[in-house]
């Protein structure tokens, strides 16, 4: 072995360390240290673009009286954000067998409002309902984080003036459109003191008096006056700002973000092996799998792909190919635990 | 009018593979992997921990378009295993390490729940956002 032993060595010992510095039900800060730049950049991108949420994405317009036109109006509609809790049950539109959308991959919203006082009526998102058969009863509501809890305004009606439409929300990520985002913004820094070098501030006269010092300033150690420039430093600690659109809460988006990541590479695992045949899966499975299950049962609530039925598909889509595919993996852990 | 469908960008087409192998017959113990519609989450991530792994001599990634949903992956080895073998234990690597954040993070989040309860006992509970705190028991 030529390389260096202790870099991975060091990474499988301890792993990615986290600690959280605030939560509440808009946004999770979190330092995730021990790690890589790679391996904390993958999970940004994941919870930024590839979290399944759902959003309007059809609007029917039966009435448009208002100012605003149609497509404005449904452009409006589809930025709502919508409860996509229990969204993993919800089937992909594209995935469904049914002719364009149904129950099982969509959920219905009608909005009708006539403006019929003399005063202008203001349109907001607590005026859709969502109507008809659901995958569970709040999938599909819009979201209110106003202390009214009239939720977004959408438009506004002069006296007279009246819209009546249906909306069809689906089942999307961001990489389609950013309507599916769960997050609003993901905050995410590294090395505040720029001891790397990897920013080059601009300044007047003095870069350091002029740029206010990083919130995690205080966190790191400043560098020393004269202190030599390490040319073999890496970044190591990462600080994560992950804020709510409000679909999903902000600790369930970076659970959700691990899982699409774990997904993924599972898919790539898979394909890998099956042109191998079972002697990789087989490997596999035998000193890997004490690690899964603590996944599957080390906290409430949170599942590895692995944890059970539902997300089985990723490993034993093919089924009965594998020895694994036969057993279902909750009768495995027991042998393993 | 002629504009793909923008979910072409992350699903796989009628027969395609997420992941093909071919061997680079010009370099020893060298493959390149395809990877059908996956982006710089993916590429980077693995070329990166392909670096660090043991017997990997290079590996490295492209994308040769950005409206190409297309990676290239190479991969050599110093040939006391395979490419694919490499690339396999960094993807399994990779599950455990993911597995084992999102149980740290979990763990951490239950002990800061916990710390914030403490010190708002009695407060006025519920915190600004009537909306998706219901879901989450904050």
């Amino acid at each position: 072995m030529d390389y260096d032993p202790m870099v991975m060595d060091d990474a499988e010992a301890l792993g990615p360390v986290v600690k959280i510095s605030q939560a509440d039900s808009v946004r999770v800060k979190y330092e995730l240290s021990n790690s890589d730049i790679a391996f904390a950049n993958s999970l940004r991108r994941v919870m930024l673009a590839e979290i399944p949420t759902i959003a309007i994405d059809l609007v029917e317009i039966e009435e448009n009286s208002s100012v605003l036109a149609d497509e404005f109006i449904a452009h409006r509609l589809g930025l709502i954000p919508l409860n996509a809790e229990g969204v993993e049950n919800l089937l992909y539109a594209r995935e469904c067998d049914c002719d364009g959308c149904c129950e099982h991959c969509s959920v219905k919203l009608m909005l009708h409002a006539k403006c019929t006082g003399d005063e202008n009526m203001h349109v907001f998102a607590r005026d859709l309902v969502p109507v008809g058969e659901r995958v569970n009863q709040v999938l599909g509501t819009p979201v209110f984080s106003d202390a009214e809890g009239l939720g977004p305004l959408i438009l506004k009606l002069r006296p007279g003036q009246e819209v009546k439409l249906e909306c069809i929300a689906k089942k999307g990520i961001a990489k389609e459109h950013a309507k599916w985002a769960p997050s609003a913004a993901i905050g995410f820094e590294y090395d505040p003191h720029n001891k790397l070098r990897h920013i080059d501030l601009w300044y007047e006269t003095d870069a350091k008096a002029e740029w206010p010092p990083s919130e995690y300033a205080s966190w790191e150690e400043p560098p020393q006056e004269g202190e030599p420039f390490d040319y073999d430093a890496v970044p190591n600690r990462f600080y994560f700002n992950v804020e709510s659109a409000g679909s999903l809460p902000p600790d369930t988006i970076v659970s959700e973000g691990i899982k699409v990541l774990q997904q993924k590479l599972a898919g790539l695992i898979h394909e890998l092996a099956e042109g191998e045949g079972d002697g990789m899966n087989g490997d596999y499975n035998g000193p890997r799998s004490p690690e899964y299950g603590t996944g599957a049962d080390g906290f409430g609530g949170y599942t590895t792909p692995f944890g059970n039925g539902g997300n089985q598909s990723s490993w034993g889509g093919a089924g009965g190919t594998t020895p694994y595919g036969t057993t279902p993996y909750g009768a495995g852990q027991s042998n393993w635990s | 009018m002629n504009a793909p469908d923008r979910f072409e960008l992350f699903v796989l087409a009628e027969g395609e593979k997420k992941i093909t192998e071919k061997v680079v017959s010009g370099m020893s113990n060298c493959s390149d992997f395809i990877l059908l519609k996956e982006d710089h989450t993916l590429g980077n991530l693995l070329s990166a921990y392909l670096k660090m792994a043991p017997h990997v001599m290079m590996a490295a990634y492209k994308i040769g378009h950005p409206n190409v949903p297309e990676v290239l992956l190479r991969v050599q080895t110093d040939g006391s295993i395979t490419p694919r073998e490499a690339l396999v234990t960094v993807c399994k690597q990779l599950v455990a390490m993911y597995g084992q954040l999102g149980r740290e993070f979990q763990k951490e989040l239950a002990l800061r729940q916990y710390a914030d309860q403490g010190e708002h006992a009695g407060g006025a509970g519920g915190a600004p956002g009537g909306g998706p705190s219901g879901q989450n028991g904050f």
